[in-house]
Parts: structure tokens; C-alpha cells; sequence
């Protein structure tokens, strides 16, 4: 494939179980060296998505690439290039972690000697050499993860594929899997991040897809997301609360009348949108400097990406539940 | 994994993807399936396996049913069932690693790799043909330890190895329906043990279809359980006339049911494999 090629074309997949839609035109787009984020609640259509970039089914329409090669017309082409991983893929838990190494290097078509060498050299690099010989099956979680992720790079993938690879592990581990990400990118690898967690997504991912019941319905970066429920804030408690009103006619024209107007005598601190962010605070702080009033504390505040998530798939009310589920269901079986 | 993966050499290999080999495929999925069998007392128990069909069914029966059947000894009247029952038992063997294989999930990643399709199937029905190879040789030994003997030509001993084997590729096939069909390894073995036990004792290798009542002898007569024991006694031949001739007419019908069963498993195996997709 070229070098300027997307490594992962999605654009407007369809696919249907029986009268259940579980992906309905769903497109974006990775670039080499990229981590893209898809992001979405359990059922949202991430396995499903998934399911169709790795050949294990086929979309009712729509077009997939990945690596330059058509998931539909050219599957050994995709199959060359990708390397899938966490709930997505198995070992064989009967076979030790370097029988698995082994066993995947020589699937890929590596010489015996050749599969022995990455072997000792993978088991080196994810820390696995005292568990080396125990079967994979009495290995803790932390370490399944590691050899799972090793088993995949047994040679060289053009795209990844992780699914929620640091959930559940410990800070030493997720400082590892962030390092691993890293060394993807410098590589020209493309990653595509699946899970369900806003926090790992923020922290792994160049770029973050939003999904919810099977259509993309925000995409953009962290920052841009967070943009998008409001963008930055200003918020500003005073030392005395009697001083709020004098705080208000001071700040005059950097507080919009909403604001002004849902203050009330309950308030405890006032919340006003900065968007210059930093100039907007220098501005306020100067202000009630020079009126002498003292503050506890004034600070930037951006919404969490969890404000963001919540705001953007917002419908969850008890009446949506049983729709969710029966995605759900869906997603899992594809 | 901190320290290493800090260090300066990237995880990711930087040489080129080699081209894959099917075949190179073939063996190590199969030696895959090989190796936890000499390690898990798979092999362990497929050996004492037909040491307890041999004993089981020859020490309390012989008395009772040595004086009743037509052979030179109960041991050549008998042994054939005890092949039978011993590669009946490796095929449940297959049909239990084929549904831990189906449930475990190891199949999507094999299928998200490039490697042709039939090959997982592949490998797992030679390393079924492995251990009927091992029930062959164990549940012959154990019949020549009580007295069975080949009397035939060496075409009627080659012939009644391929037969065994024949049968047991059929089996297997079955064996991996079971499991990728019920997709629960723990279900697989009473699966497969009640149909191996009904037919065991309904079939003519423990007495002569004529001990049966009048009733069910058509059953007990025609059942491919039976046929099969009527094909292996011909073929194993004895000191008697007794035992049945190496006949078309005694061939044809156990060739068909293995040949038929083989031939319907693997029709279904497609259906159930395309729907499991």
C-alpha cells in the first residue's frame, strides 16, 4: 500500500441481524500512525464494527479498507495486515505463553528458528519470561493481556486493533500499554481503540468516534468533544459569601445576563463561560483585584469527557432500556 | 513490563510480514492440538481407556457369552468391539476440544488471520486421526494380550486398519459437529457416551444377533455399530469357517454406513459452521 493511504477507510457500513439494525451508516477514517478512539456504551455497535474490519462478517453495505485492502472483495489482504486483540480474540490456554508466541509466529509464516527468537524476544519485552513456560491458562489478567498483545506482534501489523487494553490493570501496566501505543505510532501503525471508557480514550487516542445504537453521533478530538458541551469555564468563589452580588457587578459585561439572571441567594460560586480560557480569567481576576475582593479559589474548569459522553448520548432514560438491551444482545452475538 | 517496554527497542518488529505457508499451518495447528494431550493425561487415559473396554467387557462376559458365540475364542469374537468402543472414545475426545475451541474464541482470531479457512478443521481432525491411531495400537495390543489374532492376509490386516480408521475420521467428524454445535465442552461427553453405549450393547460384537429377542434383532442386526464388527470380524479372520467371509455382501453395507454418516456430518458440520459465521 501506498504510505499516504488511510490505513482504515470506513464509510457508511450497514449491517442488520434479522430486523435488529446494529450498525446504521457508520464512516470514519484512520490514518497510519494514528489512535483512533471508538468510543461507545456496551451495544453501541463497536463489536459489530469491529467484527466487519477484522472479515468475520460481512456488511449488508457500505465499504471497508483496511491497509488498501477491501474487507468484502480482498479479506486475505486484511488479514495480512491486522492484529486483533483483548475480548475479540483468544490464546490457547492449554499451551504456555511461549508455545502460544511460537504457535502464532509459525501461523504467520516465520521459520521455526526465526518464531523462537521473537519468542524470547517478546517475552523480554512485556516482562512474561518467569511465566514463560505456564500454560496461559494460569495466567492472572494482567499478564493475558500482556501475551495476548504479544501474540500480536509477532510480526508486523499495519493496523491494531485494542479493546479496552488498560482497564483493569494496574498503573505500572497502563504506564506500559500507554508506552506500547506510543512505539505503534512512531511505527506508522494505525490503532484503533475500542472501549467503552471516556478516560482511556482520552488518554491513548489522536482522535475519538463517538458511537450510540449504531451510528457515529460526534467525532473529533478530546479537546474538540469537550468544545462541543460548552467549552471552557471560568469559575470563581469568593472568601465571603455576602461579597457574591459586588462580585457580579464588577465582572459587569464578562458575565452573560443567563448567568446573571440564575444566580440567586442559595449560590455559592459563580460559573461564566471563558472563551478567550486563560485571557477571560487575567481579565476577571484584575477586575476583583482592583475591587479588593478575596477569593478561595478561581480556576479554569473544562467538562470531564464524561460530562461530554453523557451529554452527547443523553437519551438513556428508562423508557430507551430495553432498546439498549436488545442491542446489546445483538452486538455480543455478532 | 514497565522497565523493558521503556527501554530504547520498540515492541513492534520492524522486518517485513514473511509469506504464510499453508501447510507450515497445518502442522503447528495440529501439533497444537498434539502437545496438551501428552501433558493434560489425554493419552494417559485413551491408553487405559481400552485397557478398561478390554477387561471390562472380557473378564465378566467371556464365561457367559464365550460358550454361546461361534469363534475359536470369545477374544476374536470380542475384540472388534473394543476397537470400536476405544476410537468412539477418542472421538470424544474431539468433539471436547472442538467446543472449548468454539467457546474459548480462539477460532475468530484463527479467522481474522490468514489462514485458509478448512485449516483449524483440518488440523483438528488429524489430530483426531492421531488418537485413533493411538486406539487402534493400544486396543489391538490389549486384544492380543487376551488372545485375538489375525488370521487373514496382510491385504485383510490393511484393510481392517483402514476400516478402523475410516470409521474413526467418521466419528471425528461427528465428534466436531457435537462440539461446535453445542459450543459447551462439558456437554459433549454424555453427547457422544450415550449414543457409544446404547449401540455398544445393542450391537452383535458382545453375542450373536440370535441371543436378542425376536423383536429388535432387525435393530440389533442392521445398526452401523454392528455392521462394522461384521466387516472388522471378516477381515481379522479366524481358525473357525465361522467367522463372516470378506465379502461384498458383508463390506458393502459397513463401508456405507461410514462412508454415509462421514458424508451427512459433514454437510451438517458446513451448516452449522456458516451459521456460527
Amino acid at each position: 500500500m501506498a504510505r499516504s493511504e488511510k490505513a482504515v477507510v470506513v464509510a457508511g457500513i450497514r449491517k442488520s441481524f434479522g430486523s435488529v439494525a446494529a450498525l446504521r451508516d457508520v464512516s470514519f477514517e484512520v490514518e497510519r500512525g494514528e489512535v483512533l478512539g471508538l468510543l461507545g456504551p456496551n451495544g453501541a455497535g463497536k463489536t459489530t464494527t469491529v467484527n466487519i474490519l477484522s472479515t468475520l462478517i460481512t456488511p449488508d453495505s457500505g465499504r471497508a479498507l483496511i491497509a488498501g485492502h477491501d474487507v468484502v472483495s480482498d479479506p486475505a489482504g486484511v488479514r495480512r495486515s491486522l492484529m486483533l486483540t483483548g475480548q475479540y480474540a483468544a490464546l490457547d490456554d492449554m499451551l504456555t505463553g511461549r508455545e502460544n508466541l511460537l504457535m502464532f509466529g509459525r501461523l504467520q509464516g516465520l521459520k521455526k528458528k526465526v518464531a523462537k527468537e521473537r519468542a524470547v524476544e517478546l517475552l523480554e519485552q512485556f516482562d512474561l519470561e518467569a511465566a514463560a513456560d505456564r500454560p496461559v491458562g494460569t495466567y492472572s489478567g494482567g499478564m493475558k493481556r500482556r501475551i495476548d498483545i504479544a501474540c500480536g506482534l509477532v510480526v508486523r501489523p499495519e493496523v491494531v486493533f485494542l479493546d479496552e487494553p488498560t482497564t483493569g490493570l494496574d498503573p505500572r501496566s497502563r504506564q506500559a500499554i500507554w508506552e506500547l501505543v506510543t512505539d505503534f505510532k512512531e511505527a506508522g501503525i494505525a490503532t484503533l481503540l475500542t472501549t467503552q471508557y471516556l478516560e482511556e480514550a482520552d488518554l491513548l487516542s489522536d482522535r475519538i468516534v463517538v458511537i450510540d445504537k449504531g451510528t457515529v453521533i460526534a467525532e473529533g478530538t478530546a479537546d474538540q468533544l469537550k468544545e462541543r458541551t460548552g467549552g471552557t469555564y471560568c469559575e470563581i468563589v469568593p472568601r465571603n459569601m455576602r461579597d457574591l452580588p459586588q462580585v457580579v457587578r464588577v465582572l459587569g459585561p464578562l458575565l452573560p445576563p443567563a448567568i446573571r439572571a440564575a444566580l440567586s441567594e442559595t449560590s455559592d460560586r459563580i460559573s461564566m463561560p471563558a472563551p478567550d480560557g486563560p485571557t477571560t480569567l487575567m481579565a476577571a481576576l484584575t477586575k476583583l483585584s482592583e475591587a479588593n475582593i478575596e477569593l478561595t479559589d478561581i480556576a479554569l474548569r473544562r467538562p470531564s469527557l464524561d460530562e461530554v459522553f453523557l451529554a452527547l448520548t443523553g437519551d438513556h432514560a428508562p423508557g430507551s432500556d430495553d432498546r439498549t438491551d436488545k442491542f446489546a444482545a445483538v452486538d455480543a452475538y455478532a | 513490563m514497565t522497565g523493558s517496554l521503556q527501554a530504547t527497542r520498540s515492541a513492534v518488529p520492524a522486518a517485513a510480514r514473511p509469506r504464510v505457508n499453508p501447510i507450515q499451518q497445518w502442522w503447528v495447528l495440529t501439533v497444537r492440538m498434539i502437545i496438551p494431550t501428552l501433558r493434560n493425561g489425554e493419552l494417559a487415559t485413551q491408553i487405559i481407556g481400552s485397557m478398561v473396554f478390554t477387561v471390562g467387557y472380557y473378564l465378566p462376559l467371556k464365561e457367559m457369552m464365550g460358550q454361546v458365540q461361534p469363534l475359536s475364542s470369545y477374544a476374536q469374537y470380542l475384540t472388534p468391539l473394543i476397537i470400536l468402543q476405544a476410537i468412539w472414545f477418542a472421538a470424544v475426545s474431539a468433539a471436547f476440544r472442538a467446543a472449548t475451541d468454539s467457546v474459548q474464541g480462539i477460532n475468530r482470531r484463527f479467522r481474522a488471520m490468514p489462514i485458509p479457512a478448512i485449516m483449524p478443521l483440518a488440523s483438528r481432525l488429524t489430530a483426531s486421526m492421531y488418537r485413533c491411531c493411538i486406539a487402534l495400537v493400544v486396543s489391538v495390543g490389549c486384544g492380543h494380550v487376551i488372545g485375538f489374532r489375525f488370521h487373514g492376509s496382510v491385504l485383510h490386516i490393511l484393510g481392517f486398519a483402514g476400516l478402523v480408521l475410516l470409521i474413526g475420521a467418521t466419528l471425528a467428524v461427528i465428534g466436531d459437529l457435537i462440539g461446535i454445535a453445542s459450543q459447551n465442552p462439558e456437554a459433549t461427553a454424555p453427547m457422544m457416551l450415550v449414543p457409544q453405549l446404547t449401540l455398544g450393547l445393542a450391537s452383535v460384537g458382545l453375542q450373536p444377533v440370535d441371543r436378542f429377542p425376536d423383536w429388535i434383532q432387525g435393530f440389533v442386526r442392521n445398526q452401523p455399530l454392528s455392521q462394522w464388527v461384521y466387516a472388522l470380524q471378516a477381515l481379522a479372520g479366524d481358525t473357525t469357517d465361522a467367522a463372516p467371509k470378506v465379502t461384498w455382501a458383508v463390506m458393502t453395507p459397513s463401508l456405507i454406513w461410514a462412508i454415509g454418516a462421514g458424508a451427512l456430518a459433514v454437510v451438517l458440520h458446513r451448516i452449522v459452521s456458516r451459521r456460527r459465521r
